[in-house]
């Protein structure tokens, strides 16, 4: 097992806001594997104050996606420089869920929040991929191909939506084909999502880069 | 007041700061929170022209005759309206005070508007602080900041019944103005602290105030938005859009810009430098120099020399009943802008 099989399983978490792999957003800032198999991740984010809830979700999902790996060690994952890097780590570490980490914070675990961000994240891919079709509202998922077409066939299948070639390429956030009179109001809305978390995802790798003195890659 | 081309603008900047961030301010045993908060700002500041930037200790703490250089000398800015930020919990005068504002504002009472702050969770003795400083300050505007830490709580929600009161107080001392700014945190952690649904509600509840969602919504544009077609009294706060995007990724700016003119409209969307995270002067200047910067964004609506008017100051203005002189105000009372596209969304 070398660093770069590390990063490839780090390369399969997303953030979950972003709906970008950490690796892309650079936010794995070092990455070690011992003669021993035993992995030491290091991960750094845009500000200290990054919200504390999906600072934990990449951090525990980059732990469980390094101990997936066939022959692995020990695996320690730790957030840098956050203002909840602690409570975070020490969680992280532990394999305990965000409540554990956060003790009377929290009305229960983060699934429901990651759902949401999914559903938002298959409409916003879905609004740059409508215009690859010549009829919309007959298109079927097999009809789509590139990254964007991928990524929604995994957020799809993470949603439980039917994700097979035959069925509607465009659903909306609830998995529901998108009528043929509804596609404009959808298109204008996916766009809408589509911006706004592009423009995160700018104002996020601008700050890692100010943060972390980085030069400019492309996104 | 800023001229190009013969176009004369009245900038009012609706969010600006004169804040205390040295470490003689910051709280014993929350020094790694003081530091990491202020030191998040001047990584904002990197994304401005880089000749705007400053040191990290300039920054920290800059004196009154810098921020009256740099708003009133340099920057265009006619009016400005302070946005106080207090997490006391970090800073021990706080990070932003109405006091410390009310000190700045004392050198030009004409031309700088002083916002107050309440914390729900004060309870009685918050709601009597209000009173004070509303009386003191003549507020028109509060400020509030939902993930500020406040005795072990991480935030709290805009409709949670404690706030009723604190809004119920504010229509009664005439504060119209409720400036919202969503943080990483609330209570309970693991929900989406930015968020914009506890807005909506109280914006539909207090229908004589009105909620400037500061930062549009960021990193929430798209809940946002869609609020504000539904909202008559909720407004865009353009701080950070223009700081954060205009320079650092113009790309991601136009098409930001095409939304909020497609969904909220010319006329809710308010203008705030963010000073001292950036200077106005090349933000009032790139705002009238901007436009889209090719034919793909030609279905956005455009951004007229009426748009940066209203922007750049008159939307402002009108809220907060600040008297603009009359050559720099729009020929005609002109109507709201159309938003039939918009509406044809909503209804549909």
């Amino acid at each position: 097992m070398t660093e770069d099989d590390v990063l490839a399983a780090l390369g399969t978490v997303y953030d979950p806001e972003l709906d970008e792999p950490i690796t892309a957003l650079r936010f794995v800032a070092a990455c070690e594997v011992a003669d021993s198999g035993a992995v030491d991740v290091r991960l750094r984010l845009p500000t200290p104050q990054c919200a504390p809830n999906f600072a934990y979700l990449m951090a525990a999902d980059a732990r469980d996606a390094v101990l997936a790996l066939p022959g692995v060690g020990e695996v320690t994952v730790v957030l840098e420089d956050h203002y909840t890097g602690a409570e975070i780590n020490a969680a992280v570490g532990r394999g305990a869920g965000f409540a554990e980490a956060f003790p009377g914070e929290t009305a229960g675990q983060l699934g429901a929040l990651r759902e949401l961000f999914r559903r938002k994240a298959l409409v916003a891919r879905q609004g740059r991929l409508l215009e690859t079709v010549a009829e919309p509202a007959s298109a079927r998922l097999g009809d789509l191909s590139g990254p964007d077409a991928e990524r929604c066939r995994e957020l799809r299948r993470a949603l439980a939506i039917d994700a097979s070639d035959e069925a509607p390429a465009f659903v909306r956030g609830d998995g529901t084909r998108v009528p043929a009179g509804e596609l404009a109001r959808f298109a204008r809305m996916a766009s809408l999502t589509a911006t706004s978390l592009e423009a995160n995802g700018g104002v996020c790798r601008s700050l890692l880069q100010v943060r972390y003195g980085m030069e400019e890659v492309a996104a | 007041m800023y001229e190009k081309d013969g176009e004369k603008y009245f900038v009012l900047d609706s969010h600006t700061h004169f804040w205390n961030a040295s470490p003689e301010n910051w709280v014993k045993g929350a020094e790694e929170y003081a530091k990491g908060w202020i030191e998040c700002f001047h990584a904002y500041q990197g994304l401005g022209p880089p000749e705007t930037h400053w040191s990290l200790e300039d920054f920290q703490k800059y004196s009154p005759e810098r921020f009256e250089k740099d708003m009133f000398e340099d920057g265009h800015v006619d009016v400005a309206i302070f946005q106080p930020t207090y997490l006391k919990e970090w800073y021990a005068e706080g990070f932003n005070t109405v006091e410390r504002d009310a000190e700045m504002a004392a050198r030009h009472p004409d031309r700088l508007i002083l916002n107050g702050r309440f914390d729900p969770r004060d309870g009685d003795p918050g709601l009597r602080q209000l009173e004070e400083d509303a009386e003191r300050f003549g507020l028109k505007g509060v400020k509030l900041y939902t993930a500020e830490w406040n005795a072990g709580s991480r935030g709290y929600k805009l409709d949670a019944p404690i706030c009723a009161p604190f809004f119920e107080k504010c229509l009664e001392l005439g504060i119209k103005n409720v400036h919202v700014h969503k943080g990483p945190t609330i209570w309970p952690l693991d929900k989406d602290a930015f968020d914009v649904a506890d807005v909506d509600k109280v914006a539909t509840r207090y229908q004589e105030l009105n909620f400037i969602v500061e930062h549009v919504g960021l990193p929430r544009i798209e809940d946002f938005c869609f609020m504000a077609t539904q909202e008559r009294n909720v407004y865009a706060g353009l701080a950070v859009v223009v700081g954060g995007l205009m320079h650092a990724r113009p790309r991601f700016f136009a098409k930001v810009m095409g939304e909020l003119l497609f969904w909220v409209g010319e006329d809710k969307m308010l203008f705030g430098a963010d000073y001292a995270i950036w200077e106005p002067k090349w933000q009032v200047e790139g705002l009238v120099d901007w436009d889209y910067p090719d034919e793909t964004y030609s279905d956005y609506p455009r951004w007229t020399t009426s748009a940066k008017k209203k922007v750049l100051g008159l939307n402002a203005a009108k809220l907060y009943g600040v008297e603009v002189p009359p050559e720099l105000r729009l020929p005609v009372d002109e109507e709201p802008a159309s938003r039939e596209d918009s509406q044809l969304v909503e209804s549909s």
